[in-house]
């Protein structure tokens, strides 16, 4: 396997999310380069500030829907009218209105599953995937910034710890994972 | 700007406004005295219940937000003060429909007359809630119950502006008694009302859902008017601290509550259907056979249009797509209304002058003419003239508010 290259990881700890956003605006101001920021909940204005790009899990949610439409519509569609047509309280065969409880539950879960299993993707978070943790309260209550420092010099990695001190960080360790392939 | 003026350009376009509404109820009533005048009169009820229901719905939103200890709304809630002291002029709009119940100027109320009740066994068996007496002191006691509460609500909020927070937030505290009291009235004694004005157009039909149905549509309408109304004031100058963060949780409500109404709309439409009783499917019937352009463009305009244009994050917060879904919206909502009551007072009224209900076009009933257009825009000028009145004569920025300083912050 090649993916055996280590990635050495400084990182610092904060502890409330005004903090971290401050920090954030130092760093940008410094023209510090990220690797990555985590938090334990979605911070206000974190994504503006990193200049993080809109999302486009929701356009595959509408993809999903519509699918999901067309699936339930269709099928009950086919059922009712060619493979087993039956008369259900004097109805007509095609009845509309009885078919779109059907078919809105069907939208609702073909976007929601089909978005849950997206972003999975995306995250590569599937079965037997290693996702190192650089700090276990980052889950809980700690907020992160992390720097990737595998190609830097000595005087670099001094820079972003004074970087850490001046922004009031509360922890900072250098942690060596794995390169994710 | 925190103190708005309501300059005479203003007040001279909502009088040009309240004229063309006052000729084009005149020329209705002159034009069309069909039916003891029924266009004039079921335009003129169309109108007082849907700017009515407008006020009642400013109530109803700072009551729940008020309630929710919301913060976000704060910056703009002196619209919704506004809005909810509307009820008291609503209150004055039914007067000419009570007095005609009782004087017999209109049949917009075929339980009214008692000789169709003397052959109807069903308005019968229904005359203890469908009579004169019911219909004027539910009018007037609700209204006037929604009003104390209103004005209450406004004078805690007035008072704090003035005097501060007061010791331990003494005004805020008070004002959250009433918006908690205020939102059951709201609820229960919709119901008779609601039934009153509208559902008793068709007296021998009924259902349970009509009243959240209605309710919904007041709110969307009162949402879609609020949003103009904030982008007109923000380009004049005023609320300047309302960012793009208000009004995309604005769209996020225009758009939340179209589904709503959509999904209340259904819910009425499929149990009727499936059900297949008479007595219930002929709302439905009436409306899809005699009224299908409505019918159908009721769905397009409050649901599909909406829906579609408001589904993305950016389009809650452009003022085109913004501008364009509340018009819409409003609109479509006032020919919700329309549909809702236009149909009913006709049918009955053929049904007794012993005409076959004839299919066919019909100005003024089977689509609005010019002359409804211009009873909106009246009733419109009248209501707008009594806001901007009503926002003039506080800051338009609640002071002492203390959720002022969340909304002022507010980040979606």
């Amino acid at each position: 396997m090649n993916s055996e290259t280590k990635q050495q990881i400084l990182f610092g700890l904060y502890d409330d999310d005004d903090q971290l956003l401050d920090a954030v605006r130092k760093a940008k101001s410094d023209h510090l380069d990220i690797m990555d920021v985590y938090s334990p909940f979605p911070v206000h204005g974190l994504d503006e500030l990193l200049g993080l790009a809109e999302s486009r899990l929701h356009i595959a949610g509408f993809i999903y829907g519509a699918l999901g439409t067309l699936t339930a519509f269709g099928f009950m569609t086919w059922v009712f009218t060619r493979d087993w047509p039956i008369i259900f309280g004097g109805k007509p065969y095609w009845s509309v209105p009885a078919f779109i409880p059907i078919t809105f539950e069907l939208t609702v879960l073909f976007a929601a599953v089909g978005m849950t299993f997206t972003f999975y993707a995306v995250s590569r978070l599937w079965p037997g995937a290693g996702n190192p943790i650089l700090h276990p309260r980052i889950t809980d209550d700690k907020f992160c910034i992390a720097f990737d420092t595998t190609a830097c010099e000595e005087a670099e990695v001094n820079k972003l710890k004074n970087f850490f001190e001046a922004t009031g960080a509360s922890l900072v360790d250098v942690k060596e994972v794995q390169e994710e392939a | 700007m925190n103190q708005l003026t309501f300059t005479s350009k203003q007040k001279r376009t909502f009088f040009i406004m309240m004229a063309i509404g006052v000729v084009s109820m005149i020329l209705t009533y002159v034009l069309d005295g069909q039916y003891n005048h029924l266009r004039f009169w079921t335009n003129y009820l169309h109108n007082a219940v849907f700017f009515t229901g407008l006020g009642v719905m400013g109530l109803f939103i700072l009551g729940a937000f008020v309630t929710a200890w919301a913060g976000w709304y704060v910056v703009m809630k002196r619209i919704w003060e506004a809005f909810s002291l509307f009820i008291l002029p609503g209150m004055l709009l039914f007067i000419p429909l009570v007095a005609g119940l009782w004087l017999g100027w209109h049949q917009l109320y075929i339980w009214g007359d008692s000789e169709v009740v003397a052959h109807d066994e069903v308005l019968q068996g229904k005359s203890a809630l469908l009579n004169k007496g019911v219909y004027t002191i539910a009018t007037f006691l609700i209204l006037g119950i929604w009003y104390l509460f209103a004005k209450k609500m406004r004078a805690l909020s007035l008072e704090e502006e003035r005097q501060g927070v007061g010791e331990n937030f003494a005004f805020h505290r008070k004002l959250r008694v009433w918006a908690a009291g205020s939102l059951p009235l709201i609820g229960f004694l919709s119901v008779p009302l609601i039934t009153l004005w509208d559902m008793s157009l068709e007296p021998h039909w009924y259902s349970t859902l009509y009243f959240w149905y209605t309710g919904a549509s007041w709110f969307v309408a009162a949402i879609a008017l609020t949003i103009l109304l904030l982008f007109y004031l923000r380009g004049k100058g005023y609320f300047p601290h309302v960012t793009d963060e208000h009004i995309h949780d604005l769209g996020k409500y225009l758009f939340a509550f179209s589904i709503f109404w959509t999904y209340l709309w259904f819910d009425q439409f499929m149990l009727i259907w499936y059900g297949n009783v008479g007595e219930e499917t002929v709302y439905f019937k009436l409306r899809r056979d005699m009224y299908p352009v409505l019918f159908y463009g009721n769905l397009l305009i409050n649901f599909a249009l909406p829906f579609l244009i408001l589904m993305r994050n950016s389009t809650k917060k452009k003022v085109g797509t913004m501008v364009l879904s509340a018009v819409l919206v409003f609109v479509g909502h006032w020919l919700d209304f329309f549909l809702m009551i236009k149909p009913g007072p006709l049918a009955e009224a053929q049904h007794l002058a012993g005409e076959h209900a004839a299919g066919g076009f019909m100005a003024g009933f089977t689509l609005p003419g010019f002359l409804e257009l211009g009873t909106l825009v009246g009733f419109l000028g009248f209501f707008a003239y009594f806001v901007f009145s009503k926002l003039s004569e506080a800051p338009l920025e609640p002071a002492h508010d203390p959720y002022l300083e969340e909304s002022l912050h507010h980040h979606a």
